[in-house]
């Protein structure tokens, strides 16, 4: 009995023992997580005070970005009423259009040179909107149009040379001036600029100038003609015999005088060419025949200057329908050129064939001086005159190829030539058989 | 009348020529080719004295014609006139010498029947006389 009492004393203090032990190592475990709590929170605390920095700035980015994004917005805003400005204020008329060619926005001065208002036109064809006319009234069809071809891929067309007219929304007209260029967007076609003038002032200017040259030229007839048959009076012997040294300088008188009187109908035939008075009036015409004539009348320079004359009329040359006398005028330039602008004992051959079915080639060559490569672009030009033929000969007056080609684009044909400096010169004119315009 | 009878009692086999040209040196030197070409001439500087002469001088075989003249009227007037209807000078042949060469004028002369348009600078003035003689040559002219 008593072993067992003492027995069960001891597993109790055993068991306390065990109890103590395991509360004490329970605490020490609670500690370490208390130790190990106040670390996390102390890294929370930082945390939680990094993210309120964090937070304060992007409060502060976020009001600075708003802030730039409304300057910005601003910014834009100006520019771009500032461009539209710029566009609107344009002096010249100014059309964009988009690949199909509709319009899609025009200026003020559009507005006031046609008539008609943004809101009445935009998404409408260009072409169909603003008829064009050339100078006879007729109208430049869709094809023809500068625009349609920019559209179409060409590189850029300046329209400076063909006057036209622009029909008005109230079918007035005026005269114009006009560039079309490609709008290119990743090298793609996307649409066109126009920028158009009224050049109806440059017209009246330039009517004047030239009607003052028709005026001018008019009332220097008179007096030319005066000296004229006064001369020519005295040297018949009309009003009494003259000396033979007396005649000599009468001669001089009379040549100056008739140089002085082909000067004026020159001038008067550029005059005529620029005011559109050149009256042509079509018939059946030899152009055979007319060259013929052409070359009688120009022999006895021929035979001063020794030159070898090589003539090949085709015979299937039709007779075509053309001014004789406007014909003429071009063969008589193109003949007289050759003749001129070559040496003594040179060679000029003509020739007329038939080119295609519609139209006659006439074909004026010379082994001559030629036309110098650097010039041979401005030989068209009015007045102009290469530098080496200027110094041989003092009769040019630079105005006959400029009539001649004038002639030849007017009657629907084309006047070109090759040439190779002091070697020889080729022109060409092809002549329609009937115009086709 | 009695003017025109004595001058034909002068000259019977001459033929008068009425020149009408405003500029003087002009007038002068084509009234010599004319009196060396053998026509008898008569001047005028004006469309309205040109008419009176035709009126007065009775027997102009041709005219010498200027387009611009001194006054208002040019020489499309004095043509209007001559060919109107009924005018006893239709047949007259008028040859205009005038050196405003545009085509419209030149159209209306020929229109109106004028016989020869010259312009003056292009011609020679024998050239213009000698044209005038052998068209008064004709025998079924004037």
């Amino acid at each position: 009995m008593l072993k067992k009492t003492f027995s069960t004393s001891d597993d109790i203090t055993l068991k306390l023992k065990i109890l103590a032990e395991e509360k004490e190592s329970t605490r020490r475990k609670l500690v370490i997580t208390a130790k190990r709590l106040a670390v996390i929170a102390r890294e929370k605390e930082i945390t939680r005070r990094k993210l309120a920095v964090t937070a304060r700035e992007l409060k502060r980015l976020h009001a600075t970005l708003e802030k730039k994004v409304l300057e910005r917005t601003r910014d834009l805003a100006q520019i771009t009423s500032k461009n539209e400005a710029i566009l609107a204020s344009i002096g010249d008329g100014l059309v964009v259009v988009d690949k199909e060619g509709k319009i899609s926005y025009i200026n003020k001065s559009f507005e006031e040179m046609l008539g008609w208002k943004a809101h009445e036109i935009i998404g409408k064809s260009m072409v169909e909107v603003v008829p064009r006319e050339d100078i006879y009234g007729t109208g430049v069809s869709f094809k023809e149009r500068i625009l349609t071809q920019v559209l179409a891929g060409q590189k850029f067309v300046a329209d400076l040379t063909n006057p036209f007219y622009y029909i008005r929304k109230n079918k007035s007209r005026f005269p114009t001036s006009s560039i079309v260029a490609p709008v290119i967007l990743n090298k793609k076609i996307v649409g066109a600029v126009e920028v158009f003038r009224d050049i109806t002032k440059e017209k009246e200017i330039d009517k004047a100038k030239t009607e003052f040259v028709s005026l001018a030229s008019h009332q220097l007839r008179t007096p030319l003609s005066t000296v004229n048959w006064y001369s020519e009076m005295l040297l018949t012997g009309d009003v009494g015999e003259v000396t033979p040294e007396q005649r000599k300088y009468l001669e001089e008188i009379y040549n100056g005088n008739q140089r002085m009187v082909d000067l004026v109908n020159t001038l008067l035939d550029v005059s005529r060419i620029e005011m559109g008075t050149f009256v042509v009036e079509s018939k059946t015409t030899n152009i055979v025949k007319l060259a013929q004539s052409v070359i009688a009348e120009q022999n006895p320079q021929i035979v001063e200057k020794k030159i070898k004359l090589l003539t090949s009329f085709e015979s299937n040359v039709p007779l075509i329908q053309s001014d004789p006398k406007l014909l003429r005028m071009i063969i008589q330039n193109l003949l007289s050129n050759a003749v001129k602008y070559t040496p003594e004992k040179g060679c000029v051959r003509i020739s007329v064939s038939l080119d295609d079915k519609k139209s006659v080639l006439l074909k004026v060559a010379d082994n001559g001086y030629g036309i110098p490569k650097n010039q041979q672009n401005k030989i068209f030009t009015k007045l102009f005159r290469a530098d080496n033929v200027i110094g041989k000969d003092t009769e040019g007056t630079g105005l006959g190829l400029y009539i001649a080609k004038s002639i030849v684009e007017q009657a629907g044909g084309k006047l070109w030539f090759e040439s190779v400096e002091n070697k020889s010169t080729t022109f060409y004119a092809t002549l329609p058989l009937r115009k086709t315009k | 009348m009695c003017y025109s009878e004595q001058m034909t009692n002068i000259t019977p086999q001459k033929k008068t020529v009425l020149i009408i040209e405003d500029e003087r040196p002009l007038v002068q030197v084509i009234q010599t080719k004319l009196e060396k070409t053998g026509f008898d001439v008569v001047t005028a500087r004006t469309v309205d004295q040109g008419l009176q002469y035709m009126e007065d001088i009775g027997n102009i075989d041709a005219v010498w014609l200027d387009h611009y003249l001194l006054g208002e009227k040019t020489g499309l007037d004095f043509v209007a006139k001559m060919k109107s209807a009924g005018s006893k000078w239709a047949r007259i042949p008028i040859f205009v010498v005038s050196n405003t060469a545009s085509s419209t004028n030149m159209q209306s002369y020929l229109r109106l029947g004028v016989n020869l348009y010259s312009i003056k600078a292009e011609h020679r003035l024998d050239e213009i006389a000698n044209d005038i003689k052998l068209f008064l040559a004709k025998p079924d002219e004037k």
